[in-house]
Protein backbone atom coordinates (compact mmCIF):
# COMPACT_ATOMS: atom_id res chain seq x y z
CA UNK A 1 0.00 0.00 0.00
CA UNK A 2 1.47 3.78 -0.56
CA UNK A 3 1.91 5.87 2.32
CA UNK A 4 -0.30 8.39 3.10
CA UNK A 5 2.74 10.73 3.02
CA UNK A 6 3.21 9.70 -0.33
CA UNK A 7 -0.24 10.41 -1.74
CA UNK A 8 -0.12 14.34 0.17
CA UNK A 9 1.15 17.00 -1.26
CA UNK A 10 1.63 21.05 0.56
CA UNK A 11 1.83 23.77 -0.55
CA UNK A 12 2.90 27.48 1.30
CA UNK A 13 1.48 30.34 -0.34
CA UNK A 14 2.67 33.85 0.07
CA UNK A 15 1.22 37.08 -0.60
CA UNK A 16 2.65 40.38 -0.39
CA UNK A 17 0.60 43.49 -1.21
CA UNK A 18 2.13 46.26 -2.82
CA UNK A 19 -0.38 49.71 -2.85
CA UNK A 20 0.94 52.57 -5.12
CA UNK A 21 0.23 55.66 -7.05
CA UNK A 22 1.01 55.75 -10.57
CA UNK A 23 0.07 58.51 -12.94
CA UNK A 24 -2.90 59.52 -10.55
CA UNK A 25 -4.11 56.16 -10.31
CA UNK A 26 -4.04 54.41 -7.01
CA UNK A 27 -3.08 50.65 -8.06
CA UNK A 28 -2.05 47.60 -6.27
CA UNK A 29 0.12 44.78 -7.35
CA UNK A 30 0.30 41.25 -5.30
CA UNK A 31 3.49 39.37 -5.17
CA UNK A 32 3.74 35.77 -4.48
CA UNK A 33 5.40 32.72 -3.68
CA UNK A 34 4.13 29.17 -3.79
CA UNK A 35 6.42 26.47 -1.74
CA UNK A 36 5.73 22.54 -2.16
CA UNK A 37 6.35 21.49 1.23
CA UNK A 38 7.42 17.46 0.25
CA UNK A 39 10.40 18.40 -2.23
CA UNK A 40 10.73 22.13 -1.31
CA UNK A 41 10.50 23.54 -4.46
CA UNK A 42 9.61 27.18 -4.92
CA UNK A 43 8.09 29.36 -8.00
CA UNK A 44 7.59 32.84 -7.41
CA UNK A 45 4.25 34.69 -9.53
CA UNK A 46 2.83 38.43 -9.91
CA UNK A 47 -0.03 36.10 -11.86
CA UNK A 48 -2.18 33.66 -9.42
CA UNK A 49 -1.84 31.18 -12.57
CA UNK A 50 1.46 30.50 -12.45
CA UNK A 51 0.82 29.58 -8.72
CA UNK A 52 -1.93 26.77 -9.72
CA UNK A 53 0.46 25.51 -12.90
CA UNK A 54 3.42 25.15 -10.46
CA UNK A 55 0.73 22.73 -7.74
CA UNK A 56 -0.48 21.06 -10.92
CA UNK A 57 2.90 20.50 -11.89
CA UNK A 58 3.75 19.11 -8.52
CA UNK A 59 0.22 16.70 -8.22
CA UNK A 60 0.65 15.62 -11.53
CA UNK A 61 4.26 14.33 -10.40
CA UNK A 62 2.75 12.97 -7.29
CA UNK A 63 0.17 10.74 -9.57
CA UNK A 64 2.59 9.88 -12.12
CA UNK A 65 5.09 8.23 -9.07
CA UNK A 66 1.80 6.13 -7.65
CA UNK A 67 0.95 4.88 -10.91
CA UNK A 68 4.27 3.97 -12.11
CA UNK A 69 3.57 0.36 -11.81
CA UNK A 70 0.14 0.71 -13.77
CA UNK A 71 -0.02 0.19 -17.69
CA UNK A 72 0.58 3.01 -19.76
CA UNK A 73 -3.29 3.41 -21.11
CA UNK A 74 -4.28 3.16 -17.41
CA UNK A 75 -1.67 5.86 -15.75
CA UNK A 76 -2.69 7.93 -19.05
CA UNK A 77 -6.26 7.81 -18.24
CA UNK A 78 -5.92 8.55 -14.06
CA UNK A 79 -3.66 11.38 -15.45
CA UNK A 80 -6.09 12.92 -17.75
CA UNK A 81 -8.90 12.31 -15.19
CA UNK A 82 -6.43 14.47 -12.38
CA UNK A 83 -5.80 17.44 -15.19
CA UNK A 84 -9.55 17.59 -16.11
CA UNK A 85 -10.62 18.41 -12.13
CA UNK A 86 -7.55 21.30 -12.28
CA UNK A 87 -8.89 22.98 -15.73
CA UNK A 88 -12.45 24.00 -13.39
CA UNK A 89 -10.05 24.79 -10.72
CA UNK A 90 -8.10 27.29 -13.30
CA UNK A 91 -10.72 28.59 -14.96
CA UNK A 92 -13.02 29.42 -11.01
CA UNK A 93 -9.41 30.17 -9.11
CA UNK A 94 -8.41 33.39 -10.22
CA UNK A 95 -12.17 34.87 -10.39
CA UNK A 96 -12.89 33.42 -6.85
CA UNK A 97 -9.60 34.41 -5.09
CA UNK A 98 -10.41 38.04 -6.70
CA UNK A 99 -13.75 38.37 -5.49
CA UNK A 100 -12.75 36.92 -1.87
CA UNK A 101 -9.84 39.72 -2.13
CA UNK A 102 -12.12 42.01 -2.85
CA UNK A 103 -14.86 41.32 -0.16
CA UNK A 104 -13.88 38.68 1.64
CA UNK A 105 -17.27 38.42 4.14
CA UNK A 106 -19.49 38.74 0.57
CA UNK A 107 -17.79 35.94 -0.75
CA UNK A 108 -17.46 33.87 2.28
CA UNK A 109 -22.01 34.25 2.47
CA UNK A 110 -22.15 33.36 -1.06
CA UNK A 111 -20.52 30.01 -0.87
CA UNK A 112 -22.38 28.98 2.31
CA UNK A 113 -25.47 30.50 0.36
CA UNK A 114 -24.36 28.08 -2.64
CA UNK A 115 -23.73 24.90 -0.56
CA UNK A 116 -26.44 25.49 1.94
CA UNK A 117 -29.42 25.49 -1.77
CA UNK A 118 -27.35 22.64 -2.88
CA UNK A 119 -27.79 20.60 0.66
CA UNK A 120 -31.46 21.92 0.85
CA UNK A 121 -32.12 20.37 -2.91
CA UNK A 122 -30.34 17.06 -2.58
CA UNK A 123 -31.64 16.71 0.92
CA UNK A 124 -34.79 16.84 -0.43
CA UNK A 125 -34.37 15.11 -3.45
CA UNK A 126 -33.14 11.99 -1.37
CA UNK A 127 -35.05 12.14 1.31
CA UNK A 128 -38.26 11.64 -1.31
CA UNK A 129 -37.41 9.49 -3.92
CA UNK A 130 -34.38 7.16 -2.01
CA UNK A 131 -35.69 5.08 1.08
CA UNK A 132 -34.15 3.03 3.03
CA UNK A 133 -36.61 -0.01 3.95
CA UNK A 134 -36.35 0.05 -0.65
CA UNK A 135 -32.92 -0.69 0.09
CA UNK A 136 -33.21 -3.88 1.15
CA UNK A 137 -34.87 -5.70 -1.82
CA UNK A 138 -33.51 -3.88 -4.63
CA UNK A 139 -34.46 -4.54 -8.04
CA UNK A 140 -33.99 -3.37 -11.29
CA UNK A 141 -36.64 -0.77 -10.72
CA UNK A 142 -34.81 0.86 -7.90
CA UNK A 143 -31.99 0.86 -10.05
CA UNK A 144 -33.74 2.97 -12.33
CA UNK A 145 -34.73 4.78 -9.46
CA UNK A 146 -31.40 5.43 -8.72
CA UNK A 147 -30.19 6.29 -12.22
CA UNK A 148 -32.48 8.60 -12.37
CA UNK A 149 -31.32 10.46 -8.99
CA UNK A 150 -27.80 10.52 -10.48
CA UNK A 151 -29.49 12.11 -13.96
CA UNK A 152 -30.84 14.81 -11.37
CA UNK A 153 -27.71 15.50 -9.37
CA UNK A 154 -26.32 15.69 -13.07
CA UNK A 155 -28.34 18.38 -13.91
CA UNK A 156 -28.12 20.17 -10.97
CA UNK A 157 -24.63 20.19 -11.30
CA UNK A 158 -24.70 21.34 -14.66
CA UNK A 159 -26.84 24.30 -14.12
CA UNK A 160 -23.92 25.22 -11.08
CA UNK A 161 -21.39 25.19 -14.00
CA UNK A 162 -23.55 27.66 -16.06
CA UNK A 163 -24.02 30.09 -13.51
CA UNK A 164 -20.54 29.73 -12.54
CA UNK A 165 -19.54 30.54 -16.12
CA UNK A 166 -22.07 33.27 -16.40
CA UNK A 167 -20.48 34.89 -13.47
CA UNK A 168 -17.17 34.69 -14.67
CA UNK A 169 -18.01 36.46 -17.98
CA UNK A 170 -19.55 39.11 -16.28
CA UNK A 171 -16.58 39.91 -14.85
CA UNK B 1 10.83 52.58 34.21
CA UNK B 2 8.61 52.32 31.67
CA UNK B 3 6.28 49.70 31.08
CA UNK B 4 7.61 48.44 27.63
CA UNK B 5 11.30 48.20 29.54
CA UNK B 6 10.55 46.43 31.78
CA UNK B 7 8.67 44.25 29.79
CA UNK B 8 12.09 44.10 27.62
CA UNK B 9 13.92 42.96 31.28
CA UNK B 10 11.64 40.27 31.99
CA UNK B 11 11.99 39.09 28.61
CA UNK B 12 15.83 38.48 29.06
CA UNK B 13 15.45 37.27 32.64
CA UNK B 14 13.35 34.31 31.12
CA UNK B 15 16.09 33.80 28.63
CA UNK B 16 18.79 33.72 31.08
CA UNK B 17 17.09 31.67 34.05
CA UNK B 18 14.88 29.33 32.69
CA UNK B 19 15.67 25.59 33.59
CA UNK B 20 14.66 23.89 29.89
CA UNK B 21 15.46 26.48 26.93
CA UNK B 22 15.03 24.82 23.26
CA UNK B 23 16.83 26.60 20.63
CA UNK B 24 14.81 25.59 16.97
CA UNK B 25 16.30 28.55 14.67
CA UNK B 26 19.65 27.34 12.29
CA UNK B 27 19.21 23.81 14.51
CA UNK B 28 17.12 22.13 17.06
CA UNK B 29 18.71 22.20 20.46
CA UNK B 30 17.79 21.98 24.42
CA UNK B 31 19.52 22.73 27.48
CA UNK B 32 18.33 21.43 30.90
CA UNK B 33 20.14 23.35 34.10
CA UNK B 34 22.47 25.16 31.33
CA UNK B 35 23.86 21.69 29.90
CA UNK B 36 22.70 20.62 26.82
CA UNK B 37 20.70 17.31 26.00
CA UNK B 38 22.72 15.15 24.01
CA UNK B 39 21.21 12.81 21.34
CA UNK B 40 21.50 9.91 23.08
CA UNK B 41 19.17 10.98 25.71
CA UNK B 42 16.31 11.29 23.62
CA UNK B 43 16.65 7.60 22.15
CA UNK B 44 14.29 7.57 19.24
CA UNK B 45 13.99 10.17 17.10
CA UNK B 46 9.76 10.12 17.30
CA UNK B 47 10.65 11.62 20.50
CA UNK B 48 11.98 14.36 19.58
CA UNK B 49 9.58 14.82 16.83
CA UNK B 50 6.72 15.21 19.56
CA UNK B 51 8.45 17.96 21.50
CA UNK B 52 9.09 19.72 18.16
CA UNK B 53 5.29 18.99 17.21
CA UNK B 54 4.64 20.62 20.39
CA UNK B 55 6.48 23.78 19.93
CA UNK B 56 5.08 24.15 16.63
CA UNK B 57 1.50 23.84 17.81
CA UNK B 58 2.49 25.83 21.23
CA UNK B 59 -0.07 28.79 20.71
CA UNK B 60 -2.64 26.71 19.94
CA UNK B 61 -5.07 25.18 23.02
CA UNK B 62 -3.73 21.90 24.35
CA UNK B 63 -3.78 19.25 21.26
CA UNK B 64 -5.89 15.98 21.58
CA UNK B 65 -3.59 13.21 21.74
CA UNK B 66 -5.00 11.16 18.72
CA UNK B 67 -4.94 14.65 16.81
CA UNK B 68 -1.07 14.72 17.45
CA UNK B 69 -0.65 10.70 16.35
CA UNK B 70 -2.51 11.65 12.81
CA UNK B 71 -0.08 14.45 12.61
CA UNK B 72 3.01 12.50 13.74
CA UNK B 73 2.54 8.78 12.82
CA UNK B 74 1.70 6.74 9.90
CA UNK B 75 -0.24 3.86 11.52
CA UNK B 76 -0.54 4.81 15.01
CA UNK B 77 -1.41 3.29 18.29
CA UNK B 78 -1.93 4.53 22.17
CA UNK B 79 2.04 2.71 22.86
CA UNK B 80 3.94 4.77 20.14
CA UNK B 81 2.71 7.75 21.70
CA UNK B 82 3.24 7.20 25.29
CA UNK B 83 6.87 5.88 24.62
CA UNK B 84 7.67 9.31 22.80
CA UNK B 85 5.72 11.11 25.31
CA UNK B 86 7.62 9.05 27.94
CA UNK B 87 11.07 9.83 26.44
CA UNK B 88 10.14 13.72 26.63
CA UNK B 89 9.64 13.37 30.04
CA UNK B 90 12.73 11.54 30.97
CA UNK B 91 14.93 14.08 29.15
CA UNK B 92 13.74 17.00 30.18
CA UNK B 93 13.38 16.22 34.00
CA UNK B 94 15.46 12.97 34.27
CA UNK B 95 14.98 12.57 38.21
CA UNK B 96 11.39 13.57 38.68
CA UNK B 97 9.93 11.30 41.44
CA UNK B 98 7.24 8.70 40.17
CA UNK B 99 3.99 9.48 40.35
CA UNK B 100 4.25 13.24 40.48
CA UNK B 101 2.86 15.03 37.60
CA UNK B 102 5.41 16.44 34.45
CA UNK B 103 6.02 19.77 34.99
CA UNK B 104 6.94 20.80 31.14
CA UNK B 105 4.55 18.58 29.00
CA UNK B 106 1.05 19.83 30.85
CA UNK B 107 -1.67 17.71 30.50
CA UNK B 108 -5.29 18.41 30.29
CA UNK B 109 -7.09 14.77 30.25
CA UNK B 110 -5.88 13.57 27.02
CA UNK B 111 -4.78 16.91 25.58
CA UNK B 112 -1.40 17.97 25.99
CA UNK B 113 0.40 21.42 25.55
CA UNK B 114 4.17 22.49 26.34
CA UNK B 115 4.15 25.17 29.45
CA UNK B 116 5.74 28.20 28.21
CA UNK B 117 5.91 30.02 31.31
CA UNK B 118 8.46 27.19 32.14
CA UNK B 119 10.09 26.29 28.91
CA UNK B 120 11.74 29.35 27.22
CA UNK B 121 11.77 28.67 23.41
CA UNK B 122 13.61 30.78 21.11
CA UNK B 123 10.91 31.39 18.59
CA UNK B 124 8.10 32.12 21.30
CA UNK B 125 11.00 34.70 22.42
CA UNK B 126 11.49 35.87 18.99
CA UNK B 127 7.79 37.21 18.94
CA UNK B 128 7.84 38.66 22.05
CA UNK B 129 10.65 40.57 21.39
CA UNK B 130 9.44 42.02 18.28
CA UNK B 131 6.02 42.55 20.09
CA UNK B 132 7.38 45.18 22.21
CA UNK B 133 9.36 46.68 19.41
CA UNK B 134 6.46 46.92 17.41
CA UNK B 135 5.05 48.52 20.33
CA UNK B 136 7.76 50.73 21.61
CA UNK B 137 8.46 51.79 17.99
CA UNK B 138 7.89 55.91 17.47
CA UNK B 139 7.39 56.08 21.21
CA UNK B 140 10.65 54.57 22.61
CA UNK B 141 13.49 53.64 19.85
CA UNK B 142 15.85 52.99 22.13
CA UNK B 143 13.42 49.90 23.33
CA UNK B 144 12.44 49.04 19.67
CA UNK B 145 16.36 48.34 18.76
CA UNK B 146 16.47 46.85 21.64
CA UNK B 147 14.10 44.62 21.03
CA UNK B 148 14.74 44.34 17.45
CA UNK B 149 18.17 43.31 17.77
CA UNK B 150 17.45 40.81 20.35
CA UNK B 151 15.17 39.06 18.11
CA UNK B 152 17.46 39.62 14.99
CA UNK B 153 20.12 37.41 17.36
CA UNK B 154 18.02 34.89 18.02
CA UNK B 155 17.12 34.17 14.40
CA UNK B 156 20.44 31.70 13.65
CA UNK B 157 18.38 30.50 10.39
CA UNK B 158 15.25 28.80 9.60
CA UNK B 159 12.93 26.95 12.00
CA UNK B 160 13.54 23.35 12.53
CA UNK B 161 15.80 23.01 9.21
CA UNK B 162 15.71 19.19 9.24
CA UNK B 163 12.08 19.19 8.97
CA UNK B 164 11.48 21.19 6.17
CA UNK B 165 9.79 18.35 3.73
CA UNK B 166 7.38 17.73 7.32
CA UNK B 167 4.44 20.11 6.76
CA UNK B 168 3.58 20.37 10.76
CA UNK B 169 6.67 22.55 10.70
CA UNK B 170 5.76 25.21 7.20
CA UNK B 171 3.44 27.35 8.91
CA UNK B 172 5.97 27.93 12.16
CA UNK B 173 8.84 28.71 9.72
CA UNK B 174 6.80 31.02 7.08
CA UNK B 175 5.24 32.93 10.23
CA UNK B 176 8.85 33.36 11.88
CA UNK B 177 10.78 34.22 8.54
CA UNK B 178 8.22 37.08 7.69
CA UNK B 179 8.33 38.04 11.40
CA UNK B 180 12.26 38.50 11.18
CA UNK B 181 12.27 40.23 7.95
CA UNK B 182 9.87 43.05 8.98
CA UNK B 183 12.69 43.26 11.98
CA UNK B 184 15.63 43.72 9.45
CA UNK B 185 13.63 46.39 7.40
CA UNK B 186 12.33 48.07 10.68
CA UNK B 187 15.51 48.40 12.35
CA UNK B 188 17.19 48.98 9.00
CA UNK B 189 15.08 51.82 8.71
CA UNK B 190 15.53 53.49 12.05
CA UNK B 191 19.09 53.08 11.85
CA UNK B 192 19.13 54.77 8.30
CA UNK B 193 20.80 58.22 9.43
CA UNK B 194 22.64 57.11 12.94
CA UNK B 195 24.11 53.98 11.07
CA UNK B 196 23.77 53.88 7.76
CA UNK B 197 26.27 50.70 7.37
CA UNK B 198 24.46 48.94 9.80
CA UNK B 199 21.39 49.61 7.64
CA UNK B 200 22.45 47.92 4.66
CA UNK B 201 23.96 45.07 6.61
CA UNK B 202 20.57 44.49 8.12
CA UNK B 203 18.71 45.36 4.30
CA UNK B 204 21.19 42.62 3.07
CA UNK B 205 20.68 40.11 5.81
CA UNK B 206 16.58 40.82 4.36
CA UNK B 207 17.50 39.80 0.64
CA UNK B 208 19.46 36.74 2.25
CA UNK B 209 15.93 35.30 2.98
CA UNK B 210 14.24 36.63 0.00
CA UNK B 211 16.31 38.73 -2.68
CA UNK B 212 13.27 40.13 -4.22
CA UNK B 213 12.04 42.00 -0.94
CA UNK B 214 11.95 45.54 -2.36
CA UNK B 215 11.72 47.64 0.63
CA UNK B 216 15.54 46.27 1.33
CA UNK B 217 16.62 47.25 -1.96
CA UNK B 218 15.37 51.26 -1.10
CA UNK B 219 16.61 50.90 2.20
CA UNK B 220 20.06 50.21 1.05
CA UNK B 221 20.30 52.68 -1.59
CA UNK B 222 19.10 55.47 0.96
CA UNK B 223 21.82 54.54 3.43
CA UNK B 224 24.35 54.43 0.61
CA UNK B 225 23.63 57.62 -0.24
CA UNK B 226 23.95 58.95 3.44
CA UNK B 227 27.12 57.23 3.21
CA UNK B 228 28.14 59.48 0.21
CA UNK B 229 28.16 56.39 -2.14
CA UNK B 230 25.80 57.12 -5.06
CA UNK B 231 27.46 54.98 -7.74
CA UNK B 232 26.85 52.08 -5.22
CA UNK B 233 23.20 53.36 -4.47
CA UNK B 234 22.23 53.10 -8.72
CA UNK B 235 24.09 49.71 -8.91
CA UNK B 236 21.41 48.25 -5.91
CA UNK B 237 18.74 49.80 -8.07
CA UNK B 238 20.07 47.84 -10.96
CA UNK B 239 20.35 44.44 -8.92
CA UNK B 240 16.64 44.78 -7.61
CA UNK B 241 15.13 45.75 -11.38
CA UNK B 242 17.14 42.83 -12.48
CA UNK B 243 15.78 40.47 -9.43
CA UNK B 244 12.33 41.81 -10.06
CA UNK B 245 12.56 40.66 -14.00
CA UNK B 246 14.39 37.67 -13.29
CA UNK B 247 11.31 36.29 -10.27
CA UNK B 248 8.32 38.12 -11.23
CA UNK B 249 8.75 39.70 -15.20
CA UNK B 250 7.81 42.89 -13.13
CA UNK B 251 9.57 46.22 -12.84
CA UNK B 252 10.36 48.17 -9.45
CA UNK B 253 7.66 49.96 -8.01
CA UNK B 254 7.45 54.00 -8.48
CA UNK B 255 8.60 54.62 -4.97
CA UNK B 256 11.95 53.16 -5.90
CA UNK B 257 12.43 54.49 -9.57
CA UNK B 258 11.45 57.90 -8.23
CA UNK B 259 14.06 57.59 -5.28
CA UNK B 260 16.90 56.52 -8.44
CA UNK B 261 15.41 59.28 -9.84
CA UNK B 262 16.55 61.37 -6.91
CA UNK B 263 19.74 59.99 -6.44
CA UNK B 264 20.76 60.48 -10.26
CA UNK B 265 20.04 64.16 -9.90
CA UNK B 266 22.26 64.52 -7.15
CA UNK B 267 25.39 66.37 -8.43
Amino acid sequence: MTKTQEQTASFMVRFHQQIFEENGESKIQWRGKISHVQDGDEKRFSDFNDALTFMQQKLAELTEEATRYETSEKQESIIDKSLSMWKTIKNVGPKVLRDTLKDPKKQFTHFQDEIQDKINIFGEEISEKVQMNEWRNASRSDFNKIQNQIESLSTEIKNLSTKMDAIQKKS
Amino acid sequence: MSDLHQQLQELQTFQENATIRIETLGSFCVWRNQQKIEAKEWGRDKTVQLLQYFISNRQRNALHKEKIMDGLWEDWNDRDFKVALHGIHKALEPHRPSRTEPEYILRQGVSYQIDLEKVWVDVEALERYIIVGNEAFNHDNSVAKTAYKTAINLYKGAYLPNRVYEDWTSEEREKTQLLVLGAYITLAEILIDENPLESIRLAQKALAIDNTWEDAYRIQMQAYIVKGNRPQAIKTYMKCEVILEEEYGISPLPETKKLLKEIESIQ
